[in-house]
């Protein structure tokens, strides 16, 4: 069976058609309605993709008809909407847009009143709601209204300029592939207002043709992004999904640095900067953290996989115990942003590091111990799950397993995971391996995982 | 009686906002809609209604999912809407109004590619799509958009009017004009039509569409007393009262008189025949004034079952130049597009004025007077054959016409029975040339039919 579309706890996500239809977004934002729990306007954004166009017309019309105003922010990133979440004061808000999936797909985002995504007992609840189809639309005197405000990113550049010393980034030679998404109008504001020496790349907002699948993976930043930096002779070359809440990067030799490396990076960064402090990453994610965070007296905190896990150990921790959190995919969370997903102060994070520390970002890498990663993909068959998991459990019960996602082993050289993702009906095989190995480990596993798949 | 709050019915989806019109609703039958019309392009407008924007975006919504573009023309009156899309050429078109009910209701209206309601089969094979669920749901390549178009539509309505009436010999007479738009989806375009476009000196109430229907929003001699005192306090040589999405017209004169809508039906023919020959069509409740009217012009009058959509089929199969349901105040002109329109009304009437000098009074004693006389009862269902065929035998002596309902016709008068089409009651209406007989035979009928 093809599945096209994932109701879970992140929102709702499919290809539009025959998966995402208009009515998930009128059932979806009349039970958000329904789950905030205080008054006041929600929020929305959304993506340049034309079935986004569609959504928005369903959401608006149940939040309206749910007693709702809706103040829309019009086509800006996930993370502008965020911080207009806080800055007005609304209820939530909810972002169209199915940031580093292809055209044909669509997604809907959920975020409270505090800007972040729902931890796992709100999204229950959220989904309890929607599944009980516990609607409640209004009389024809209470029905909402929609406004409009285009103020949203000046605002949130506000927010980044107080953070990062921007004027100080003009040395670094910068190329950034928008993948015909949000981060261009950002990028554009930045360089008129800081005269940063930017080249962009896909910079127009497409809504049915992307220049390339808008995904922050080594193959596109390989495909254009790195043969321009090199071209250019850039310093840095940086990869936005579409709603540019993560990236990946490559520097002067155009070659991706791997996207594990991102978060390694600005730990690298808020750690010298916030000592002793902790990382949260999730079980999938490089060993380096912990090398990296040993070097400044932190410690990583490991979560399952998905974004909410991550919301939950953050609701663990005092803000001011964390310095950062993230994933391997380039997403990554800085307390000053108060845990959002956001690219580009990722961007603006890594570029003070390259200019605070005087290094290239190859200068920065290669001072690490090297490590070597695989990660693969195998499609499911959900039923033949448990077994395989208790296979792999019997094969290496003679080390340390964790099995709060799937079953993650750590060897003496390395350590391998394997769950089922929470966004696709595949098996994921991650393994790492100090020193080369990681070849080897992945095909034993593949071959294990081939046989129960 | 049960309360009707919401019907997914031939006429379309109307209901209640909230509990039982809900956003789901509207955008399932606009994705209904848009498959049925095959993908292309989609007009739609609404009237004042608070709720209006809220089902705008579901139907939206709907129409893109079912790869529609959408073309949004905002607050529109209904026949500007219905010729828009004429003109246009879009595959169809969707009013979102409730046309007079009360202001918690709302509905859609459904249009086809010639800007014509849909007919009885185009509305049943639409409601089996409903029914089935079974849209068709666009991939992101195949959704197409919206646009907006806030401007043209009352241009190209006027564009269509102003050629079957002589302008200038109505700006040369300055009428001086009373209005009530209740707030209506009319209101502005009636003010810029009556004093740029026909240059009266207007007298304007409830004009602002922003603010809630001041009245009961269908427009009858019980709700337009602010009209009326108007008219007559301003001096005014007429008065037009409009419903919320423009298409009905009520019409008073200067002492602040309602003329009765099967009178203003009669004048708007009088004032076309005047001008071009041509055939009448009208449903079986018009008054008989229509036939003296056609008369004097040795023109026929088709009759033809109650509802817009009956009488346009009618007047197209029969080529008449002007028709109209009198009861309600629809007059319907083919010159400018086959749908209830209170622009064209207006423009007719105050021709016919400004063509012979006449006073709106004077013109209305010149039609043959005719008495009437108009109720309701319910009845429990299952009971209508009985109490059909006890009206039969009551009068031996009529003819029957069973086009819709039962028509009993007499020498000197005639009563129509119907059963409503949204609800479980009887109209009755009888018209008779002498009060006594009109009173007589509705005291007898609505005696008969309540024992």
């Amino acid at each position: 069976m093809s599945q096209t579309l994932r109701i879970s706890t992140a929102g709702v996500r499919g290809i539009v058609g025959p998966g995402l239809e208009g009515k998930h977004a009128l059932e979806f934002a009349a039970a958000f309605s329904v789950f905030l729990p205080q008054e006041g306007p929600v929020l929305l954004a959304r993506d340049p993709r034309a079935s986004s166009d569609m959504l928005r017309e369903g959401v608006i019309a149940s939040l309206l008809a749910s007693g709702r105003d809706a103040v829309d922010l019009g086509l800006v990133s996930t993370p502008v909407l965020q911080h207009a979440i806080r800055e007005r004061a609304a209820a939530g808000g909810i972002s169209i847009g199915a940031s580093h999936n292809a055209a044909p797909w669509n997604a809907l985002k959920f975020f409270g009143s505090n800007g972040t995504y729902l931890n796992s007992g709100e999204a229950a609840e959220f989904l309890d709601i929607y599944h009980l189809r516990r609607f409640r639309f209004v009389g024809w005197e209470e029905v909402g209204k929609l406004s409009f405000a285009t103020d949203a990113v000046e605002h949130y550049l506000a927010a980044l300029e107080a953070v990062f010393d921007i004027g100080k980034l003009r040395g670094v030679r910068l190329v950034a592939d928008c993948s015909s998404g949000l981060s261009s109008i950002l990028l554009n504001r930045l360089r008129e207002k800081h005269g940063l020496n930017l080249t962009l790349l896909n910079a127009s907002l497409e809504n049915k043709h992307f220049s390339h699948e808008p995904n922050t993976t080594a193959r596109n930043v390989n495909l254009m992004l790195g043969p321009v930096v090199e071209a250019l002779g850039a310093d840095l070359g940086v990869l936005f999904d579409m709603d540019s809440d993560r990236i990946a990067v490559c520097g002067r030799d155009g070659k991706a640095v791997s996207e594990e490396l991102v978060l390694p990076l600005l730990a690298d960064y808020q750690l010298a900067r916030l000592p002793g402090r902790l990382v949260i990453t999730n079980l999938s994610t490089t060993a380096l953290l912990e090398d990296i965070a040993a070097q400044y007296g932190g410690e990583v905190v490991r979560v399952p996989v998905g974004r909410q896990h991550a919301m939950d150990a953050l609701a663990i921790y005092a803000a001011d115990r964390i310095a950062i959190a993230g994933e391997g995919t380039g997403a990554v969370m800085l307390p000053e942003f108060r845990f959002v997903y956001d690219g580009m102060a990722s961007l603006l994070a890594l570029m003070s590091l390259m200019v605070e520390r005087g290094k290239t970002l190859g200068e920065l890498v290669a001072a690490w111990p090297a490590y070597d990663m695989r990660k693969h993909e195998v499609p499911l068959d959900a039923k033949r799950i448990p077994l395989l998991m208790m296979r792999l459990e019997e094969r290496y019960h003679d080390f340390a397993r964790d099995t709060r996602d799937g079953l993650r082993v750590t060897l003496p050289y390395g350590w391998f995971h394997v769950r089922v993702s929470n966004t696709e009906p595949v098996v994921r095989i991650i393994v790492e391996t100090r020193g080369n190995g990681a070849e080897e480990l992945a095909r034993e596993l593949l071959s294990e995982v081939a046989a129960y798949a | 009686m049960r309360e009707h709050l919401l019907k997914i019915g031939v006429s379309g989806i109307r209901g209640v906002v909230g509990e039982f019109l809900t956003p789901l609703l509207a955008a399932d039958f606009a994705q209904a809609f848009g498959t049925y019309v095959g993908h292309g392009r989609v007009v739609v407008g609404r009237d004042t209604r608070f709720t209006g924007p809220m089902i705008e975006h579901a139907v939206a919504c709907g129409l893109l999912a079912a790869g529609c573009e959408v073309v949004r023309l905002g607050v529109q009156p209904t026949p500007t809407i219905q010729i828009y899309i004429a003109e246009t050429g879009a595959a169809g078109g969707l009013g979102i109004t409730a046309s007079h009910n009360p202001p918690e209701y709302n509905a859609l209206k459904l249009f086809n590619h010639e800007g014509l309601f849909f007919n009885h089969y185009e509305r049943s094979e639409l409601l089996d799509l409903f029914h089935q669920s079974d849209f068709y749901q666009a991939r992101n390549e195949e959704i197409a958009g919206c646009r907006e178009d806030e401007a043209s539509p009352r241009e190209r309505h006027v564009r269509k009017i102003l050629p079957h009436v002589d302008v200038e010999r109505i700006r040369a007479r300055r009428f001086r004009v009373a209005l009530d738009g209740v707030n209506g989806a009319g209101s502005r375009m009636s003010v810029w039509f009556l004093t740029e476009i026909l240059g009266c000196e207007l007298h304007a109430i409830h004009v602002d569409p922003t603010l809630p229907f001041p009245r009961e929003a269908e427009p009858k001699p019980e709700t337009l007393g602010e009209l009326t005192a108007l008219a007559k306090r301003e001096n005014c040589d007429i008065g037009f009262g409009q419903d919320p999405d423009g298409d009905r017209l009520a019409v008073c004169d200067g002492a602040g008189e309602m003329l009765d809508n099967d009178d203003v039906l009669a004048l708007a023919i009088e004032a076309a025949l005047a001008r071009a020959p041509g055939d009448v069509a009208v449903n079986l409740t018009t008054s008989n004034v229509v036939e003296d009217v056609a008369a004097r012009y040795n023109r026929r009058v088709y009759r033809a079952a109650v509802g817009e959509a009956n009488v346009v089929e009618r007047m197209r199969s029969v080529q008449a130049l002007i028709g109209g349901e009198g009861s309600s105040g629809g007059i319907i002109f083919r010159g400018v597009h086959h749908c209830r329109d209170s622009y064209t009304g207006m423009a007719l009437i105050l021709d016919r004025m400004a063509a012979t000098g006449k006073t709106l009074r004077e013109l209305a004693e010149g039609l043959p007077h005719y008495a009437r006389r108009s109720g309701k009862t319910s009845f429990v269902h299952g009971r209508l054959g009985g109490l059909m065929l006890a009206m039969e035998k009551r009068y031996p002596e009529a003819k029957l016409d069973r086009t819709d309902g039962l028509k009993l016709i007499f020498e000197d008068a005639w009563i129509h029975l119907r059963a409503s089409n949204t609800e479980p009651i009887l109209r009755v209406a009888v018209e008779a040339r002498e009060d006594a007989r009109a009173e007589d035979l509705f005291g007898d009928a609505m005696a008969l039919l309540k024992s």
